[in-house]
């Protein structure tokens, strides 16, 4: 495995028990994670992009479950690892920023008190002094004054707590920061700082993120590469510079077009016909033929391969593949 | 880099969005803002907290309240509240230089003296017991010395008396009460020492019927009824809690089958149950205590358990696993915490409940050995004698209304200013 790629995940399925049946949040989907990048996980809602981020740490509990699927972290696979040891990894190398700023911190715990139970969680020599002294100093390095740090959650902006949230997964120095649509209840001007605030972690930490958004905007902002998921299967993976400038599947194409640009004057928005859809019942073939424009007769009947279209961009499409008769998997 | 501090205005807005403020304000504001808020009144916590309080003082030192020992037979029996207890007492003449029996022994030598009583009055034995027990102390002394008075029986209190003013009698044993009235006719008497040497009791709550001082057994009452509803009321909370905060986290089958013990709990009729734990336990103060603790365990169960499904949900403990909090410590600091508050507004109602089933059993002869001061049993004491004397099944009752009626208004109020949203379900 290439030392460049921090997290490389194999064909990966997670599966929801429902009383319609097993649904497939994610779908052999397979993704590299390299270093120091932002990478950007686009797609419409319920296409399995949070069911994917949670998975990356094992978070799953209750209905869902990992069927199948390798989770190689810096050289370990993490489907291994039992357990009870995984509480040991979430937090000290992977971190998460979730959705919602106003309700992923304790109503009643102190800023302080998630700071200092982080670090002790973690490394339970350090003393309350030390670690009260690494969680000023870190929260002030995110532009909150320590004097702040004894107040609760409730007295504290949506962008602050967001930004205590990316405190809490720097704590510890984690290597990958899983940010689930970190912005999406953040007002625009909030958003554009905590994205600028992003960039400069990744910058100042040699920090790894991956960026689960709905938001094109945000991932031609921040990302170095994208991902794009439709219906709990990965459909294109490039940097952001090549989908953004040449998107090779049609439902990427479609995804860009429905994107206000300010560039291009094209009069009324694209709207993509159909609905996303139901993945307790997905389609035969590629998943997104019945709403392609360009679809032809063996998307229907057989699923394409995810691969290579040019250089380093993969996307998964008959038009850019030959039907063979059998699907080969490259990396992504 | 973003630095937008943003500071909280210092009184939330006036009215209208106070669900939303309720998050963000402390206690006091919120005791204070409550009924501008959604009409919940501090007065109620307050006036109900302050009588809680005393109830616990009260219970705490019942010693410095009581001014009798509650087991004593202080007085007569069956005396009205605010009635004077009618004591037998000396009356000699003024001029007289002996103001009790002893000394009335010790100057007579071992004479005989007259000693006047009325016929038919309770006196005379009064004076019987008396005078053998000085009698038989100058026996022991063995100087030959003995008391032993002639006692003469009149048919009024009149003529004993005039006896007396006459010389013919030392002295008369009359009731203190009937003194008083004659009193004026015979001005060259006086009234001496009561027989036993004590002085007049007064009873504020009347006495029952074996002659024990009623607002002294009231307030020793307070202690165990505080006792019993404290101990059960935490006992039920020690063990509902967990099992609610577990049966919630864990889920699957330990879940299903504690919720239908649970549920089955429930669905028993409260005091029938308590009534078959304590018959099959027989009757003591910790079995009381047991068999109620095991009446209230779903109360807390329930409620805990359906916190933890709802706060289980919340982001905030996905995001706690997320920085690699392990299961225990899931449970204990987040969930325990956020569940913690509605847990403790129960409390209070649970103990008045507790306090009402402790009484309901003693009142049954279920719940506590007859000795013990307690108002269950001083109810089922005071119903015999219902037509008799009132006042003996009265105060106890008002006891027990008060003590409940504080908890639960003070749970009441607590969980009005706290949880107001709860008040329309």
């Amino acid at each position: 495995m290439a030392d460049d790629i921090l997290y490389s995940v194999r064909n990966l399925t997670v599966d929801y028990k429902t009383r319609g049946g097993i649904v497939h949040a994610v779908d052999n989907v397979s993704l590299d994670i390299r270093r120091g990048e932002i990478l950007g996980l686009v797609g419409e809602s319920g296409c399995g992009k949070s069911t994917f981020g949670k998975a990356l740490m094992r978070l799953h509990d209750g209905p869902a479950s990992i069927p199948n699927g390798e989770l190689w972290f810096d050289g370990q696979d993490l489907m291994k690892v039992p357990m009870k040891d995984m509480p040991a990894i979430r937090g000290a190398d992977i971190g998460m920023v979730f959705q919602d700023p106003m309700t992923s911190l304790n109503p009643v715990q102190s800023i302080m008190e998630h700071l200092t139970e982080t670090i002790q969680t973690h490394e339970p020599k350090v003393s309350d002094a030390a670690a009260h002294a690494r969680a000023e100093d870190l929260v002030e390095r995110l532009g909150i004054r320590h004097e702040r740090l004894k107040e609760y959650p409730h007295q504290m902006s949506g962008g602050m707590r967001q930004r205590v949230m990316i405190s809490l997964a720097l704590a510890l120095r984690a290597k990958l920061v899983i940010a689930d649509e970190p912005t999406t209840s953040l007002d625009v001007i909030v958003e554009a700082k905590f994205l600028d605030l992003l960039k400069e972690l990744q910058e100042e930490f040699n920090l790894t993120i991956l960026l689960i958004t709905h938001n094109i905007g945000v991932v031609a902002e921040v990302c170095d590469r994208v991902a794009v998921m439709y219906a709990a299967k990965m459909v294109e993976v490039g940097s952001v510079e090549a989908v953004f400038a040449d998107p090779k599947h049609p439902y990427t194409q479609g995804l860009l077009r429905s994107v206000p640009n300010i560039k291009l004057d094209e009069g009324d928005l694209y709207k993509m016909g159909g609905e996303p859809p139901s993945l307790l019942h997905p389609p035969t073939g590629c998943r997104f033929h019945p709403r392609c424009p360009k679809a032809m007769d063996i998307c229907s009947r057989e699923e394409p391969a995810f691969e290579s279209v040019a250089g380093e961009q993969l996307a998964s499409c008959w038009l850019y593949q030959k039907a063979d008769g059998k699907q080969k998997v490259t990396n992504g | 880099m973003a630095n937008q501090i943003e500071n909280l205005p210092n009184t939330p807005p006036e009215g209208a969005n106070w669900e939303s403020d309720l998050k963000k304000v402390g206690f006091v504001r919120r005791l204070l803002r409550a009924r501008h808020w959604y009409g919940a009144d501090w007065w109620f916590v307050l006036i109900s907290s302050i009588a809680v309080i005393g109830f616990i003082i009260v219970a705490i030192f019942p010693g410095l309240f009581a001014p009798y020992s509650p087991d004593a037979l202080v007085g007569p029996r069956f005396l009205a509240p605010g009635e004077e207890a009618a004591l037998s007492v000396l009356v000699v003449p003024s001029s007289a230089s002996y103001s009790n029996l002893k000394e009335l022994a010790a100057g007579e030598g071992s004479t005989r003296p007259r000693i006047g009583v009325v016929q038919g009055s309770s006196t005379a034995g009064d004076l019987n017991t008396q005078a053998q027990l000085i009698d038989q102390k100058l026996k022991e002394q063995g100087n030959g010395v003995r008391f032993r008075p002639v006692i003469a029986r009149y048919a009024s209190l009149d003529l004993a008396l005039q006896a007396v003013a006459d010389g013919t009698d030392s002295a008369a044993v009359v009731q203190s009460t009937e003194f008083v009235s004659v009193k004026a006719k015979f001005t060259t008497l006086r009234e001496a020492d009561s027989l036993t040497g004590e002085t007049a009791g007064s009873f504020a709550l009347g006495t029952n019927d074996i002659g024990q001082d009623l607002l002294s057994r009231l307030i020793w009452g307070t202690r165990i009824a505080l006792i019993i509803g404290f101990t059960s009321a935490i006992l039920s909370l020690f063990l509902g809690v967990p099992l609610g905060l577990l049966a919630g986290f864990l889920g699957g089958a330990f879940d299903r089958i504690l919720s239908l013990v649970m549920d089955s709990l429930y669905a028993f009729p409260g005091l029938i149950l308590a009534i078959a734990i304590a018959a099959v336990l027989g009757p003591s103060i910790l079995n009381i205590i047991i068999a109620i603790s095991v009446l209230y365990i779903p109360t807390y169960y329930r409620i805990v358990r359906g916190q933890t499904l709802s706060v289980k949900q919340e982001v905030y403990i996905e995001a706690a696993q997320s920085i690699g909090a392990r299961r225990p410590e899931i449970l204990g600091r987040y969930i325990l915490p956020n569940v913690i508050p509605s847990v403790f507004i129960i409390f209070s109602v649970n103990i008045a409940d507790a306090i009402l089933t402790g009484a309901g059993l003693s009142f049954l002869g279920l719940g506590l050995p007859p000795t013990i001061a307690d108002w269950g049993i001083d109810l089922a004491r005071g119903q015999r004698f219902i037509q008799t004397a009132p006042w003996m099944i009265t105060y106890p009752g008002i006891a027990i209304v008060l003590v409940v009626l504080s908890f639960t208004l003070m749970g009441e109020g607590l969980t009005e200013i706290f949880n107001p949203k709860l008040r329309d379900r």
